[in-house]
C-alpha cells in the first residue's frame, strides 16, 4: 500500500514537473521577441509574401519577335494564330534576323519566330517547310511557352492542310484524316499548371520546418547565454527528470504550433485558392507526427547552437537544398541514391511529400502510410536523441559545477589553512 | 593605411577563432557546391516512373506503349487494371502519369474511324508532369502520324509525300545557349551565387552586430582612428577575399571543369563575381544601419536573401509578376548578377545593352555612405538587445 502511494505521489510530482516545465518555456515563448518573431510572424507573413510572389501561376505573353521572309496570306495567318495563342504576343514585326536579334539583346522579346521565304511555295507544291523558332534559355517557361504555342498552331494548321490536298471526303472522313488518333491531355491536381499551386504546398511546410528550427534554436541559444555557466539546462529542482525536461519543453511548442498549422496548412492554400482537396481529419492526423518529429528533430539539434543568434546563420541557407532534396521542384525519382537517403534524415522531406499528396492531390491516409510511419519513427527516434543530448548536457552540467564547487572549495580551504598557520 | 591593415588583422584574428564563420564562408556553400551539383548530374531527369492502363490490349497497343517506354524521359513501370486503380497509385506517389488506352481503339483505327486516347499528368510536380507530358503528346502525334503513313503508304504515295502530308509545317527549334535543356545549366547558374549572397549578406551583419554585442565595438572603431569608413573596409576586406575564392571556385568548377555555357569567357565572369560579392556586402552594411540589432539585422538579412531566390526570376519570370514585385526586384542584388549572367554567360552578349544592370550592382555599393551616420551612433552608444 505504502509502495502504491509512493509511486502514486512520485508520478503526480512528475505531471506537476512537466506542467511547470511546459509554462515556464511557454511563458518565455511569449516574452522573447526573437522567438515570438520566428514562431509567429514569420509563418504568418512568409506564405503571404510566396503566393503573392507566385501569383499569376503562369506567365502569359511572352514578347517574341517574329521574321517572316513569306510574306503571304499563309503566313500572315500562322503569324496571327500564334499571336492569338494566350501565351506568346508578337511584340515586333522584323525586317531581318539581325533585327529581331537587337530586340532579344535588349530583352524587348524572349525569342524569334523565322518563316522562311519559301513557306507558302513548300506547301503549294506538297512539300514539307519548316518555320525555325529561337528561344531565350534565361528561363524554361519563355521556352516552354515559345514551343507550346507554335507546336499548337502549327497541328492545328497542318490537319486543315491535309484536309484540303484530299478533297472530296465526308466530314467524318476528314476528321479521321486530320488526326487518326485524337488524344485528351487530362492535367490533374494543377489544373493551370501553375507554378504557385506546384511550389506553395512545398513552401509552406518547409515554413513550418524552418520556424521550428529557428524558434528553438534560438530559444536555446538564449537559455545558454542567460545562463551564467552556459547551461542549456538550469539547475532547478523542477528540472530533476530527462522526460519532464523533454516532454515539458516540446508540449509547449506543440501548443504555439497546433494554431500556426492550422493556418499555414488549412488557412493559406484557401486564401489564395490554391488546389485544397484533402480531407481535414486526415491532414490533421498527418500533421500530428509531422511537428512533433520536427519538434524532437529541433531539439535534438539545437544543442549545437551556442549563440543566439548563430542558429540563423545555420538553419536559414538550409530551406534552398531541403526544397531540392524533397523531390517537389526536382523529381524524386531523378535524386540520386545517396542524397534520396540522406533526405531521409529530415522531417521536411516526408512532411512535404505527404503534404503536397494529402492537400493538393487528396490522398487519403493509407496512401501517404510510407511518410506517415516514417514520421512517426523520426519522432522516436528524435525524441530519443534529444533525452541523449539533455541528458549529455545536465551531465555535463554537474560535472562542471561540482568541479567548481571543488575548486572554490579548496581554495577555501587552502586559504583557512594559511591563516591556521599564519596563527600559530 | 596603417590603421586599415590594423582593422583587416583584428578581423582575421577574430573569424579565424569562431568555427561558425569557417562553416558559413567555406563550408557550407562548398558543401552546397557539391550538392546542386550532384543532385541534378543528370542534367535532365530520366526515366520518370510512368503507368499504363491498357484496355485494348492488342498488337498495336502495346507498339504504342513499349515506344512510349523507350523515350528518354519516361520509363513504364506498371500497367494498372483501371484508370481508378492509376489514379491511386499517382496518389501514392509511384507514377507521375498514365497513359490510357481505351478499349477498341485498334479496331477503331482500322476502320478508318477517329480513335481516342488519353494521357494524365499530375502537376503537383510540375518538372516531372510537364516532362512526361511532352513525351506523351509526342508520342500521340507519331502513333496518328503512323497510321496515316501506313494508308498512304498502301494508296500508292513515297515516303516523301507522305511526310509531307502527315506534317506539312515542322516547327525547327533552338534553343539558344542550353541546347540540352539542361537543368543544372538553368538552375545552379543562379542558386549557388544566391546560396552564397545568403551568407555574405548574413556573415557581414552578423561581423557588425557581434560588436555591439561584445562590446568592441569602441575599440574596433579608435583602431580605425576613429574613421567607420576606414574601420568598415578593413573589416569587410578579408572578408571580400575569402568570399570572392569561393565564388570564384563555383565559376571555375562550372564554366572550366563541367563546361557550363560561357560565352563571354572565365575572366568576365570572375569579374561579375567579384562586383556581385562586393554589392552583397554593400547590402549588408546597409541592413545592418537600417536595423542595428544582431536579431533583426539578421532576420532582414535572411528575409531578403532567401526571396532573392524566387524574386531573380530565374523559375518564375518577374514579368509574370505583379507589377509592385517588378519594381522591388531591382532592389535585389541577385537579381542584376542573373541579368548579367543571362547577357555575358548564357546568351554571349556585349555590355552595351546590359550596362544599367552593371551600374545597378555598382550601386549596391556604395548603399552603405547613406546610412553611415546611423551607423556610427549605432555602434558608439547602442547596446545589444537580445
Amino acid at each position: 500500500m505504502k509502495v502504491l502511494r509512493n509511486i502514486g505521489r512520485r508520478f503526480r510530482q512528475s505531471l506537476h514537473d512537466v506542467a511547470w516545465i511546459f509554462w515556464r518555456e511557454l511563458r518565455q515563448t511569449v516574452r522573447d521577441e526573437g522567438v515570438l518573431i520566428f514562431f509567429l510572424l514569420v509563418p504568418l507573413a512568409y506564405p503571404l509574401v510566396y503566393a503573392f510572389i507566385y501569383n499569376d501561376e503562369v506567365v502569359r505573353d511572352v514578347p517574341v519577335a517574329v521574321v517572316d521572309d513569306s510574306r503571304t496570306t499563309r503566313s500572315r495567318d500562322y503569324l496571327r494564330r500564334v499571336d492569338a495563342s494566350p501565351d506568346v504576343r508578337v511584340a515586333a514585326y522584323c525586317a531581318d534576323m539581325e533585327e529581331a536579334r537587337r530586340l532579344m539583346r535588349e530583352r524587348r522579346a524572349y525569342g524569334i519566330i523565322y518563316v522562311p521565304a519559301t513557306f507558302n511555295d513548300d506547301l503549294m507544291c506538297g512539300r514539307q517547310t519548316y518555320v525555325s523558332i529561337f528561344c531565350d534559355m534565361s528561363g524554361l517557361l519563355y521556352y516552354k511557352a515559345l514551343l507550346s504555342s507554335n507546336t499548337y498552331v502549327s497541328l492545328a494548321m497542318n490537319a486543315r492542310i491535309k484536309v484540303e490536298r484530299l478533297p472530296g471526303l465526308t466530314a467524318e472522313q476528314d476528321k479521321t484524316l486530320a488526326q487518326p488518333l485524337a488524344y485528351e491531355e487530362v492535367s490533374l491536381y494543377n489544373p493551370q499548371n501553375g507554378f504557385a499551386a506546384f511550389l506553395i504546398p512545398a513552401v509552406l511546410v518547409l515554413v513550418i520546418h524552418q520556424t521550428l528550427l529557428l524558434g528553438i534554436g534560438l530559444s536555446a541559444g538564449t537559455a545558454r547565454e542567460r545562463n551564467r555557466f552556459h547551461e542549456l539546462i538550469p539547475v532547478n529542482r523542477h528540472y530533476g527528470g530527462l522526460l519532464r525536461i523533454v516532454l515539458g519543453k516540446s508540449l509547449a511548442y506543440l501548443l504555439v504550433y497546433v494554431p500556426v498549422s492550422v493556418y499555414v496548412l488549412g488557412v493559406v492554400p484557401r486564401l489564395f485558392s490554391l488546389p485544397q482537396i484533402g480531407q481535414p481529419a486526415t491532414l490533421a492526423l498527418f500533421a500530428l507526427p509531422f511537428l512533433l518529429a520536427t519538434i524532437f528533430f529541433a531539439m535534438t539539434v539545437s544543442v549545437a547552437v551556442r549563440q543566439r543568434e548563430s542558429c540563423m546563420l545555420l538553419v536559414v541557407f538550409t530551406s534552398v537544398p531541403l526544397l531540392f532534396i524533397s523531390g517537389i521542384s526536382w523529381p524524386g525519382a531523378a535524386v540520386p541514391e545517396f542524397w534520396r537517403v540522406v533526405s531521409w534524415l529530415v522531417p521536411s522531406t516526408f512532411g512535404i511529400n505527404g503534404y503536397v499528396r494529402i492537400n493538393s492531390m487528396g490522398a487519403d491516409l493509407s496512401q501517404v502510410a510510407t511518410e506517415w510511419n516514417a514520421l512517426w519513427a523520426q519522432a522516436a527516434v528524435y525524441f530519443l536523441t534529444a533525452c541523449l543530448v539533455y541528458r549529455a548536457q545536465i551531465h555535463g552540467a554537474r560535472r562542471r559545477l561540482l568541479a567548481r564547487y571543488r575548486t572554490l572549495r579548496d581554495r577555501r580551504r587552502n586559504l583557512q589553512v594559511q591563516r591556521l598557520k599564519k596563527l600559530s | 593605411m596603417a590603421p586599415l591593415l590594423a582593422v583587416a588583422r583584428r578581423e582575421c584574428q577574430r573569424f579565424a577563432r569562431r568555427p561558425l564563420y569557417w562553416f558559413c564562408m567555406i563550408g557550407a556553400p562548398l558543401l552546397c557546391l557539391v550538392f546542386f551539383l550532384t543532385l541534378m548530374a543528370s542534367g535532365l531527369p530520366d526515366d520518370l516512373p510512368l503507368g499504363l492502363v491498357d484496355d485494348d490490349a492488342t498488337a498495336t497497343s502495346r507498339q504504342l506503349a513499349r515506344n512510349l517506354d523507350a523515350f528518354q524521359q519516361t520509363d513504364i513501370v506498371a500497367c494498372f487494371p483501371t484508370v481508378t486503380e492509376a489514379r491511386r497509385a499517382m496518389q501514392r506517389g509511384e507514377i507521375y502519369g498514365f497513359y490510357y488506352i481505351p478499349e477498341g481503339t485498334t479496331r477503331t483505327l482500322q476502320r478508318q474511324e477517329q480513335a481516342r486516347v488519353s494521357f494524365y499528368m499530375n502537376y503537383s510536380y510540375l518538372i516531372a508532369g510537364s516532362l512526361l507530358f511532352r513525351d506523351m503528346k509526342t508520342m500521340s502525334e507519331l502513333a496518328s502520324g503512323a497510321a496515316m503513313q501506313q494508308v498512304m503508304l498502301a494508296r500508292g504515295a513515297t515516303e516523301r509525300q507522305a511526310m509531307a502530308l502527315l506534317q506539312p509545317i515542322v516547327i525547327d527549334t533552338h534553343p539558344l545557349g542550353n541546347p540540352w535543356l539542361n537543368y543544372s545549366v538553368y538552375l545552379n547558374n543562379t542558386l549557388l551565387p544566391g546560396v552564397l549572397m545568403l551568407f555574405i549578406f548574413m556573415i557581414t551583419v552578423h561581423s557588425l552586430g557581434i560588436e555591439i554585442k561584445e562590446q568592441t565595438s569602441r575599440q574596433w572603431l579608435s583602431l580605425a582612428r576613429g574613421s567607420l569608413p576606414v574601420a568598415l573596409t578593413g573589416k569587410l576586406l578579408p572578408q571580400t577575399a575569402v568570399f570572392f575564392l569561393v565564388w570564384a571556385l563555383i565559376d571555375v568548377v562550372m564554366y572550366g571543369w563541367l563546361r557550363f555555357p560561357c560565352h563571354c569567357g572565365l575572366p568576365v565572369m570572375l569579374g561579375v563575381s567579384l562586383l556581385g560579392v562586393v554589392a552583397a556586402q554593400g547590402m549588408g552594411v546597409f541592413m545592418f544601419g537600417v536595423l542595428p540589432t544582431l536579431r533583426l539585422g539578421l532576420s532582414f538579412a535572411s528575409l531578403w536573401g532567401v526571396i532573392s531566390f524566387s524574386i531573380s526570376g530565374m523559375s518564375f519570370p518577374v514579368m509574370a509578376m505583379h507589377p509592385v514585385l517588378q519594381g522591388l526586384s531591382y532592389l535585389f542584388p541577385l537579381r542584376h548578377y542573373f541579368l548579367l549572367y543571362v547577357n555575358f554567360a548564357l546568351n554571349g552578349y556585349g555590355a552595351a545593352d546590359i550596362w544599367p544592370h552593371l551600374v545597378g550592382l555598382a550601386a549596391f555599393v556604395l548603399l552603405p555612405l547613406v546610412i553611415l551616420r546611423r551607423l556610427k551612433r549605432a555602434l558608439l552608444t547602442a547596446k545589444y538587445v537580445p
